[in-house]
């Protein structure tokens, strides 16, 4: 176990590397250049030449890039050229957001999609089969800003049950456990946008897994002696069931994310999502390098993970 | 082996569905968030409308809440003329002047100034007894730093407008400044209110590096507001300055920015009260929302993100054919830009005349050659320049692809074929101005508060690129030359409105560009918020709300 998990760590090192080269070269070669994008409306010569050698960008690449690498393996990630701090703080302020959207939406599909999955897989072919299917098939197919929009205009627009936008009231004036429950008002719209592919993804992939338990012989030996339905279907047939979800939903972070960024968009949700945007826009190097390399960070140790329990669960995957 | 099958046909599914789900997502997905980035139009306009509400008695206290689409990341408005910092920080700052509805210069700052008669230097008196957020006093000495340390190297439209031309700075003594020219310039007084000009406080920045001070995040200003919070990604919070040097202004208590990306959002927020005002609606909501009486739209000229701005196209006068005047005419009978108003700007604006938006009184000038629609005069035009089968390409950001699609449309039935090349804002720019790889362009001028600051720049052959919203179309005319440097050295202004005439005049004849559109975008805020001063960058000052 010790060389497959020192084998898969190597790997995943040579994948970051390869990434940020490449996230690198893609960004700076990519028509749009920051100092124009910085000067806005106007500017002259000197002044694009001042900013360039300010922030080093009149170098070669190669150059650059070396310099870049280097500072970043002693931990400098840079600043941010247009919001003039460093980078890693503009960063770490916006993850907490993030975090807890990414948290709770995940937690909310996973509850939500197994249970779904689980009363589709026991009765196929019924009503509530069908009708499960055909709507967890749309919520996949949805772009996440289309329904955020959606659930907006219904849910906060027309029936008014819960705020538009941002993660805190506005005007303020919360403390304590009203500010949680305030948070929580704010948070039910977006985690249900974001969480609904994933329960789609997890309600089908969990249906599947179910259906086929249910056909195995230590399945019907259990009802054979006499266990009621429930405890069949939770106790014995899901976690085998489990065992492909997890794959699959661990391999599905990268869109998740993505799924994130629209989102945040959508309801002014103050996380990483808007700031991504931005420093695209503007050629932010630094910010934009930054948080490139978070994400692919974020992917790999989410596969490494998934990997992990992967081989725990099932011995025959350490030695291939 | 682990059995896979049923799981295997689940996720085959999945994978088609999201291919499916995707291809819509991904090209709606280049365009989202608002379409005003810097240096894309965010005002324009008629004379603002005086709320009718303005007889009322303001009241004292309450919070005003203001959406603004992106977040400003530092709060130094004199590092930048990024609109989204000016639209937060300018609120905390002032400076010398202020206009007023009619864009004129007033006492801010400033109490009075004086202006050599032979137009070369400008002697400002400052305001006795101001002081500083942190308590320390406001002094000449202020300004002279302000302009010379971080103004003339980071204020990238003071900094082109004023390095070469301003001679030096004195500071005779604590309350008098005094601007010195190299020749006689006109248009100083309407680049020094705090959009253009924000007066800093010396003692928080000198001698220390100016782009990574800590007062960047935590400004210290003299204007109506004082910063209080700054969320990332959220909000900031500023709050009533008790000494500020207006007395019983401002009225508010506090001011919260509340960063929302989408406009759709932020409006649905606003319809819900949860906030007060937004400098960018929607275009198809503004037909149902002139009807509402839970909120009202205005109209300014101007604003943090620029004043009297043109959507206008622009020739590529190196590449023939477009270097026949004939063949720029096709163009200007052939567009329709009575389709481009209604179904792009959703009437938010009026046709254009020429360079000079028909909102700057003064300086505007109606009689110029005109070019109505008319698609039998377009192919007469081709036809007289003996082009035939014309193809070109049309750059442009993704803020103008609807009315790139517009003239495709249009010209395609003169016969000539538009080939758009659509890119975001940053890499069109670049592919416009500084590689010049473009047969047609767009963008928005803004004019600014005088022609000299945002007009000239289009015009004149000694600014034909490598810079962004340069003389793009590459034009080249000695007259014009002459008549915009009269311009900025004359100092009468009927002189100078002359001058101006004579320009459009011309540029109307020589056709480099073609005027599409005035754009006038709505602000929109809650109809017991009254007397912001939308036209301006200290936007809250005055403001007050019938709640509290």
């Amino acid at each position: 176990m010790a060389a497959y998990i020192a084998r898969r760590l190597v790997q995943a090192a040579g994948v970051v590397l390869a990434v940020v080269t490449l996230v690198f070269a893609l960004i700076h070669l990519a028509p749009g250049d920051p100092i124009y994008a910085l000067a806005g409306e106007s500017g002259n010569a000197a002044y694009y030449a001042e900013m360039r050698a300010h922030f080093g960008l009149d170098r070669p690449l190669p150059e650059q890039f070396l310099i870049y690498v280097s500072d970043v393996l002693r931990g400098d990630f840079g600043r941010s050229y247009v919001q003039k701090q460093p980078v890693m703080q503009v960063i770490l302020a916006r993850v907490p957001a993030t975090a807890l959207l990414l948290f709770t939406a995940l937690t909310l599909a996973s509850a939500l999609g197994i249970f779904v999955g689980v009363e589709a897989g026991r009765r196929p072919g019924s009503l509530v089969d069908i009708g499960i299917r055909i709507g967890t098939l749309l919520a996949f197919c949805a772009p996440a800003f289309w329904m955020g929009q959606l659930l907006l205009l219904l849910f906060g627009a027309r029936l008014g049950w819960f705020p538009i936008q941002g993660m805190v009231t506005a005007r303020g004036g919360y403390h304590g456990f009203a500010y949680v429950l305030d948070v929580a008002r704010h948070l039910v719209l977006p985690a249900v946008t974001l969480g609904l592919l994933q329960i789609a993804l997890i309600a089908r992939l969990t249906r599947a897994g179910v259906r086929e338990s249910l056909a195995e012989d230590y399945v019907r030996t259990a009802g054979a002696k006499g266990l009621g339905a429930g405890a069949v279907i939770y106790r014995h047939a899901l976690p085998n069931a489990l065992l492909p979800v997890v794959t699959v939903v661990g391999g599905h972070v990268g869109s998740f994310i993505t799924g994130a960024v629209l989102t945040e968009i959508v309801f002014a949700w103050p996380g990483l999502g808007r700031l991504l945007y931005d420093a695209t826009l503007s050629r932010d190097y630094p910010l934009l390098m930054a948080m490139f390399e978070l994400a692919t960070v974020f992917v790999v140790v989410a596969n490494l993970v998934t990997d992990l329990i992967y081989a725990a669960l099932d011995p025959r995957v350490r030695y291939r | 082996m682990i059995r896979l099958g049923n799981v295997r046909r689940e996720a085959l599914l999945l994978l088609t569905a999201a291919v499916v789900a995707c291809a819509p997502a991904a090209q709606m997905g280049a365009t989202p968030g608002p379409s005003t980035p810097s240096g894309q139009p965010t005002a324009g306009g008629t004379a603002p409308q005086v709320p009718a509400a303005q007889a009322l008695v303001p009241k004292r206290g309450g919070k005003l809440v203001i959406a603004t689409g992106s977040d400003p990341g530092q709060l130094n408005p004199g590092l930048t003329t990024v609109s989204g910092v000016h639209l937060v920080a300018d609120n905390m700052f002032n400076g010398l002047i202020q206009f007023d509805q009619k864009l004129d210069p007033q006492p801010n700052l400033a109490e009075r100034w004086q202006v050599a008669p032979d137009g070369k230097s400008y002697t400002f008196f400052l305001r006795k007894g101001v002081k500083w957020h942190d308590g320390q006093p406001f002094t000449a000495a202020d300004v002279k730093f302000t302009f010379e340390e971080v103004l003339l190297k980071y204020h990238s439209r003071t900094k082109a407008g004023l390095e070469n031309v301003l001679a030096g700075i004195d500071t005779p003594d604590e309350t008098t400044v005094l601007f010195r020219f190299k020749e006689p310039y006109a248009p100083l007084l309407r680049r020094l209110d705090v959009v253009e000009a924000p007066i800093l406080p010396r003692h928080v920045y000198a001698g220390k590096d100016i782009q990574t001070n800590d007062a960047n995040l935590k400004p210290i200003g003299t204007g109506p507001f004082k910063f209080a919070e700054y969320v990332k990604g959220d909000r900031i919070r500023m709050v009533r300055n008790p000494d500020y040097f207006k007395p019983g202004l401002p009225y508010l208590d506090e001011v919260i920015f509340r960063i929302i990306p989408q406009n759709t959002t932020a409006l649905l927020a606003l319809e819900q009260g949860e906030v007060d005002y937004a400098s960018d609606v929607p275009g198809p909501e503004i037909a149902r929302l002139q009807s509402s009486k839970a909120v009202s739209l205005v109209k300014a000229p101007a604003g943090p993100g620029g004043s009297f701005c043109i959507d206008q196209m622009f020739f590529n006068l190196s590449r023939p054919p477009l270097d026949k005047l004939e063949v720029r005419q096709a163009f200007a009978y052939g567009i329709n830009r009575q389709q481009v108003l209604d179904q792009v700007r959703f009437g938010q604006g009026r046709i254009a005349t020429g360079p000079i938006a028909s909102t700057m009184g003064w300086a505007y000038n109606p009689n110029v050659t005109k070019y109505e629609f008319s698609v039998a005069k377009a192919k007469e035009a081709l036809a007289k320049a003996g082009v035939s089968n014309l193809a070109v390409t049309f750059v442009q950001a993704t803020a103008f692809q609807r009315i790139a699609e517009v003239v495709k449309q249009n010209m395609a039935e003169v016969g000539v074929k538009v080939e758009l090349k659509t890119l975001d804002v940053t890499a069109a720019n670049e592919q416009m101005f500084v590689r010049k790889d473009f047969d047609l362009g767009i963008g928005s001028y803004c004019g600014g508060p005088d022609p000299e600051v945002g007009v000239t720049r289009a015009y004149v052959s000694s600014n034909i690129g490598p810079i962004v919203f340069s003389n793009g179309a590459g034009y080249r005319n000695t007259r014009v030359d002459e008549l915009f440097a009269q311009g900025a050295s004359t100092v009468d202004q009927a002189q100078r409105t002359r001058l101006y005439g004579e320009i459009q005049d011309q540029l109307t004849k020589d056709l480099p560009y073609w005027w599409l559109t005035e754009t006038e975008l709505f602000r929109i805020h809650r109809a017991e918020i009254h007397d912001l001063r939308v036209w301006a960058g200290d936007l809250a000052e005055r403001a007050w709300t019938e709640k509290s």
